[in-house]
C-alpha cells in the first residue's frame, strides 16, 4: 500500500511542480517561492490541513533572508506539513494567511510583526502584542544587540545600581 | 502636651489591620506564599490579603515587570484609596534581577510607581518582609 505522505507529495508535484521532502513518517517539508505561498496554502487547506499550528521566522543573517515557516496539521491524515518560504530580511514583506486561516493566523502574524518586523500584506491589524509602546528595532533580529541598546536608551551611568553595566573590566 | 497625647490616643484607635493587594509577576507569588501560609502566618500581625485594590492599603509588587504589565500595575495603584503604600519585593523590581539585560523588563520601578520601600532578596526572606511591614505600621502611626 502506498503511503499517504507519498500520495500528498505526488499531488503537490503535479499541481505546483514542487519537490517536497518526506522528512520522516508523518512529516513533510515543502519549500515554495513567496509569491506562490497563498496559492499553495489555500490548496493545502482544501486538502485537509485546516489547523495552522504556528508561524515562525528564522533570521539567516549571512544570507540576508528570513525563512518563514508554517506548520500545518491535518486531522484526517495525521500529518504535519511544513511550508517554508524565504523573503528578503531588509524588505520583509509576505502575503498574509489571515484570509485562509483567519484568527488562527492572526496572533502569530502580530507576534512576528513586532518581534521580527515582518510586514504581512493584507493583515488588517498588526498592532503590538507583548511590546506595548516599544519604539526600538524589532528585538528578535540577529543584528539587534539589546545590551548596547539598553546602555544607550535605558540605563543611566549616574545611577549607582547601573554603573556596573558600564564597567568594561567585567 | 495633653492635646498631643489625646491625638495619639485617637490615632491608636484609628490604626487598622493592613489590607494587602498582591501584584506578582512570574515567580513572585510562589516565593511569597509562605508569608500567607501557616508557617509564618502574616495574619497574626494584622495583615490580610484582599482581592480588590479598592480595599487595599498596601500594594505588594514582586517579580519582573514588563512594558505591558507595568501599565496594569499603574491602573491598580490608581484604584487604591489614600493613604497607600507600595512595597517592592525582590531584586527584579530594583534592577530587573536576572533579566537585567532584557529589552522588555522594567529596570527601575520607582520611575513608574511611587515605591515606599524596596525589600531586597531573590526572594526576600519572610522575616525581611515582616520587618518592612513593621516599618509601615510605624509609618501609619506617624502619618498624622
Amino acid at each position: 500500500m502506498e503511503k499517504i505522505e507519498n500520495n500528498i507529495l505526488k499531488k503537490i508535484k503535479i499541481t505546483f511542480k514542487i519537490d517536497g521532502i518526506l522528512q520522516r513518517n508523518q512529516r513533510i517539508w515543502v519549500s515554495v517561492e513567496s509569491n506562490r505561498l497563498i496559492e499553495l496554502c489555500q490548496w493545502l487547506k482544501d486538502e485537509g490541513f485546516v489547523h495552522l499550528s504556528a508561524i515562525s521566522a528564522t533570521d539567516w543573517l549571512e544570507e540576508g533572508v528570513y525563512e518563514m515557516t508554517y506548520h500545518l496539521w491535518s486531522y484526517n491524515e495525521k500529518i504535519l506539513l511544513t511550508v517554508k518560504t524565504k523573503i528578503d530580511r531588509n524588505k520583509s514583506v509576505v502575503d498574509s494567511v489571515v484570509p485562509i486561516w483567519s484568527n488562527n493566523a492572526q496572533i502569530h502574524e502580530r507576534e512576528l510583526h513586532e518581534l521580527f518586523g515582518v510586514k504581512f500584506r493584507g493583515n488588517p491589524d498588526l498592532s503590538q502584542l507583548f511590546l506595548e509602546d516599544w519604539e526600538g528595532p524589532p528585538p528578535f533580529r540577529k543584528d539587534f544587540d539589546w545590551r548596547e541598546y539598553l546602555k544607550k536608551e535605558v540605563f543611566d551611568p549616574k545611577n549607582k545600581r547601573e554603573q556596573v553595566y558600564y564597567d568594561k573590566t567585567k | 502636651m495633653a492635646k498631643k497625647s489625646k491625638k495619639a490616643m485617637v490615632m491608636r484607635k484609628l490604626i487598622k489591620s493592613i489590607w494587602v493587594f498582591n501584584w506578582f509577576n512570574s515567580c513572585g507569588f510562589s516565593e511569597l506564599v509562605p508569608l500567607v501560609g501557616s508557617r509564618w502566618d502574616m495574619e497574626r500581625f494584622g495583615m490580610i490579603i484582599t482581592g480588590t485594590p479598592r480595599h487595599a492599603d498596601v500594594l505588594f509588587i514582586a517579580g519582573y515587570q514588563t512594558l505591558k504589565s507595568i501599565k496594569r500595575a499603574q491602573l491598580i495603584y490608581q484604584q487604591m484609596a489614600e493613604p497607600k503604600v507600595v512595597l517592592a519585593l525582590g531584586a527584579c523590581t530594583m534592577t530587573g534581577g536576572i533579566y537585567w539585560d532584557s529589552y522588555n523588563t522594567i529596570k527601575r520601578l520607582e520611575d513608574y510607581l511611587p515605591v515606599t520601600m524596596y525589600i531586597p532578596g531573590c526572594p526576600p526572606r519572610p522575616e525581611a518582609v515582616f520587618e518592612a511591614c513593621d516599618k509601615i505600621f510605624q509609618h501609619v502611626k506617624e502619618l498624622k
